[in-house]
């Protein structure tokens, strides 16, 4: 067995029963990521429709097209319409197989229309995300018991990846200085800038005092962030999932604490895909629900 | 692991030319520079400051006016933030949508003075954050900091 098939094991456990439990963990899973969909599709086509005038910085395929069309012409409430109906379409499993990559390319062009001033957030990227993975899924895996684990398995893939990548990124965008407690300094500050204009009042927490008045303290909070983040990867291994999914967690309340920046639709991703819940569940489920069965 | 390879394939393709960044793929190189300068925007409310100390830069723990809440008119304030520093040429255009962003009514009767925010590191041991007065908003009108040179504006103007 090559080391990329033992990662496929670790990630895909094609050996393993579908259970009752794992269907009903999957479906809500998908009711999940559906619901945060639609979400994020109307509260960018609202807010596109109501402030954006100008694109001040094109990303994705905003580069290509002149999204300051979505602007105008109610358009990106429009394509925040079609996001819904053809989600909720897919989730029901009506139509096409392909359905769920044209949610992915039309909530690409909400989030480039949307993020078209200057801001550029993580915080809605798991769920675009687990997007693509549905997509992928469903177009190559249909089968009811492959695009479950293929899905699952693809995002915390995925997420692992990233993890990962980003201690790279610190480590060759800066050095291993990185973790000099005085950059936390200057990102509390930045972040104080923000929160300040948002609110027109800002104040040190606990954590941010105790950061600002010691370097030493600073710096170990900094470097137990990137170190988390280099472990990311061990999510793929089933026996270290739980402990590196907790170790995250407990890595974007530091952020939060630190520097103001909130990830909830991203940890509550982390906290479902992070655990084998449909052990808990097969406790109480024995029989797969036949509705669940048909839209699976 | 097919399509999984597949799939990245995709994301790297997508992500190697557009600075690592092709929602909802990303090499997260956020916080990937440490310890560089930054500038952020912010509005006081300058409505009763005297005129000749409205373009007077100052430190933040100093400062004289109030900031006023971009929350309050329903505005991001990261993209507040970003429209005024990466704005690189104030056309009449993008001094208008500035004003827009808040809505048509939401100066009247005051004087808002948009800044921009630059917190450094100074020495071994502290942060500087400085406020500097960038445009002026009033009702009826925007001004430029008459101390700025028209290269800080874009020399659009």
């Amino acid at each position: 067995m090559t080391w990329y098939e033992k990662i496929g094991n670790q990630l895909f456990e094609p050996g393993r029963d579908q259970t009752p439990g794992e269907v009903v963990f999957f479906k809500l899973f998908e009711l999940f990521v559906v619901f945060y969909t639609i979400k994020f599709a109307w509260e960018w086509g609202i807010y596109t429709e109501m402030r954006n005038i100008e694109v001040v910085l094109p990303l994705g395929l905003a580069k290509y097209i002149d999204v300051s069309v979505f602007f105008d012409n109610q358009l990106a409430v429009i394509n925040a319409a079609f996001i819904t109906l053809i989600s909720i379409m897919s989730y029901l499993r009506l139509g096409y197989k392909w359905q769920y990559m044209v949610v992915m390319v039309l909530l690409h062009v909400q989030y480039v229309a949307r993020f078209s001033q200057g801001e550029i957030p993580h915080s809605q990227n798991l769920i675009g995300m687990a997007v693509f993975c549905f997509a992928v899924g469903a177009i190559f895996f249909p089968d009811k018991k492959k695009m479950p684990r293929f899905v699952i398995g693809s995002i915390i893939f995925f997420i692992g990846l990233g993890y990962t990548s980003a201690f790279f990124a610190k480590l060759v965008g800066t050095g291993l200085s990185w973790f000099d407690g005085r950059h936390l300094w200057l990102w509390i500050g930045e972040k104080s800038i923000d929160i300040l204009s948002r609110e027109g009042l800002w104040a040190p927490n606990f954590l941010q005092s105790l950061a600002l008045q010691s370097t030493i303290v600073a710096s170990i909070i900094l470097l137990i962030g990137w170190f988390t983040e280099l472990i990311g990867f061990t999510m793929w291994f089933k026996k270290f999932r739980p402990f590196t999914t907790l170790m995250l967690i407990g890595m974007h309340f530091g952020i939060t604490m630190t520097m103001n920046i909130r990830f909830d639709a991203f940890v509550m991703q982390l906290i479902l895909v992070g655990f084998p819940w449909y052990i808990l569940l097969d406790r109480y489920i024995k029989t797969t629900p036949p509705l669940l069965k048909r839209i699976l | 692991m097919k399509v999984i390879g597949a799939s990245l394939l995709v994301y790297a393709l997508l992500v190697a030319p557009h600075e690592g960044e092709f929602w909802p793929f990303s090499i997260y190189p956020m916080f990937s520079q440490a310890g560089n300068p930054w500038t952020r925007a912010m509005i006081l409310d300058v409505t009763s400051k005297p005129d000749a100390e409205l373009w007077e830069r100052q430190l933040l723990d100093k400062r004289d006016s109030d900031v006023v809440a971009v929350s309050d008119y329903g505005v991001d304030q990261i993209d507040f933030s970003n429209f005024v520093v990466k704005t690189r040429d104030w056309t009449p255009s993008r001094l208008s949508a500035l004003k827009e962003m808040f809505g048509t009514s939401a100066i009247s009767g005051e004087r808002w003075m948009v800044t921009k925010v630059r917190g450094e590191l100074v020495g071994r041991d502290s942060v500087s954050i400085e406020i500097s007065p960038y445009i002026l908003l009033t009702p009826d009108s925007t001004y430029l900091n008459p101390n700025l040179s028209e290269s800080d504006y874009g020399g659009q103007n």
